[in-house]
């Protein structure tokens, strides 16, 4: 008898665990620094996301190499010199979701890796769940110095040391 | 009775196990979620493998970006042992200006026009292959390149009763093979052909010469590279092999090449087949090359 409360509750339990999680890959990246020259934007349409409802986890993981720049020599330095997209090919986000009102309005902390470096960050955004679908928007800014991101003297006027991050992605439920 | 006691007892730990399971379960859960983003058939191309479309004053693996023009000034100087009466040759200029087009991701034409031996060059690269880590598989890269030269002719050139248009054209082909061996050095083997449709018997023996050229580059920092090359002639050579040292360093938006050659010549023709200097007794060109990309489409 015992057992088979045991058995029906662990089953229930699994069964939470897997009915929660929302899976997307193609979410939305922009980031945008704006400087006394040059205003340089990128983005990256291949974000891959997981949220876990029953446990508020959120990941994130982003291929470097698959920001586009509008200029190609740029996107050539943005991986060669400043980002290193051959050692350090991805950028991951582990966090949780640490506030979440009914209108949508969610922050989430946790730890951002960049460049090899993790740093702890909390960003606000919305996140909005319904049955088979989660929508997560997200902006925050980036200090490049934090992630070891050197920029030479030669160009300081070319690049921001703050640069504005602006994330959009659908998530759909998984069934794993 | 016993029986039953132990029975339960082993449940309970069995329930236990469960329990600690689960709780393990939750710890390496946001690990899994990460993994559930992993994709499996994978393929990492290997790009960047020589700063510029050329590697001294020969073509590199590298075309031109899709939808970029790409303005290219490119000088050399007089021979640096010539003196200061002649200023180390900056004194003497030879320049080439040329534009490269990129159609698409695998294919770009240029056109340019050398001051040397007034000559105007058009040319069609096609990347054929990439080297690739992953599903497909490939140790190097490899690109076609294919090149016309016409010889200016004057109209007094075009009276003579010899003259020929036909005579003034020159061709080249090239298969330009490449890998990235690590992050910082690069070789490529590049095996030409030219074929002269004049045959000019100071110059050479044949119409056609044969020659396979060498190249590499080694990263000093992520924003200077060091590049050599030369070009030993295989077959019915009479003149020199070029060799050519060069630098490649990035200042923000450009790419500005500082080079030390035996050739003064911009052109694959005339610099493999037509070097007529030693580069060891100090007969050296000094040249650089900056370009202006300018973005046709978003």
């Amino acid at each position: 008898m015992v057992r088979q409360i045991i058995r029906v509750l662990l089953m229930i339990f699994c069964l939470e665990a897997n009915a929660q999680q929302f899976i997307g890959k193609e979410g939305v990246i922009t980031f945008f620094s704006e400087a006394p020259i040059e205003n340089i934007q990128a983005f990256n349409k291949k974000v891959g996301a997981v949220y876990n409802a029953s446990t508020s986890e959120l990941v994130f993981s982003v291929k470097i190499k698959d920001f586009i720049f509008k200029k190609k020599l740029m996107q050539e330095h943005f991986n060669e010199n400043y980002l290193e997209s051959d050692i350090y090919p991805k950028s991951t986000f582990i966090g949780h979701i640490i506030e979440l009102k009914e209108n949508g309005y969610a922050k989430v902390k946790g730890k951002l890796n960049i460049h090899g470096i993790t740093n702890n960050i909390i960003a606000e955004g919305t996140l909005n769940v319904n049955k088979s679908k989660a929508v997560i928007k997200a902006k925050f800014r980036l200090n490049l110095e934090d992630y070891n991101i050197k920029i030479p003297k030669i160009v300081i006027y070319n690049i921001a040391e703050v640069i504005d991050v602006d994330v959009e992605i659908q998530l759909y439920k998984y069934e794993g | 009775m016993l029986m039953s006691k132990f029975n339960f007892i082993s449940m309970k730990v069995k329930s236990l196990f469960f329990l600690f399971f689960f709780l393990n379960l939750k710890i390496v859960a946001q690990e899994n979620l990460l993994s559930l983003l992993n994709e499996k058939n994978e393929t990492k191309y290997a790009s960047y493998i020589f700063k510029g479309t050329k590697i001294v004053n020969g073509q590199s693996v590298e075309i031109t970006s899709e939808n970029e023009l790409k303005f290219n000034i490119q000088h050399r100087f007089g021979p640096i042992n010539s003196g200061f009466y002649n200023l180390y040759g900056l004194d003497y200029a030879k320049v080439r200006f040329s534009f490269d087009y990129g159609v698409n991701s695998w294919l770009a034409v240029g056109i340019g026009r050398s001051s040397v031996s007034k000559t105007i060059d058009g040319n069609v690269k096609i990347k054929l292959k990439r080297q690739a880590k992953g599903v497909n598989n490939f140790p190097l890269t490899i690109v076609l390149n294919s090149a016309s030269y016409l010889k200016q002719y004057t109209s007094e050139d075009k009276k003579k009763s010899s003259f020929l248009f036909t005579d003034q054209l020159i061709y080249s082909h090239q298969i330009l093979i490449a890998r990235k061996v690590n992050r910082d050095f690069s070789v490529q083997i590049s095996p030409t052909f030219i074929h002269y449709n004049l045959l000019d018997k100071t110059y050479r023996k044949s119409n056609d010469n044969i020659s396979i050229g060498f190249g590499c580059r080694y990263k000093i920092t992520n924003r200077v590279s060091v590049n050599a090359e030369t070009f030993p002639q295989i077959y019915n050579s009479i003149n020199d092999n070029v060799l050519s040292f060069g630098f490649d360093i990035e200042t923000g938006g450009h790419v500005f090449q500082l080079h030390l050659s035996n050739s003064a010549a911009m052109i694959e023709p005339i610099f493999i087949t037509e070097t007529n200097s030693d580069f060891f007794n100090g007969n050296i060109y000094f040249g650089f090359n900056i370009s202006r990309v300018f973005t046709i489409k978003n």
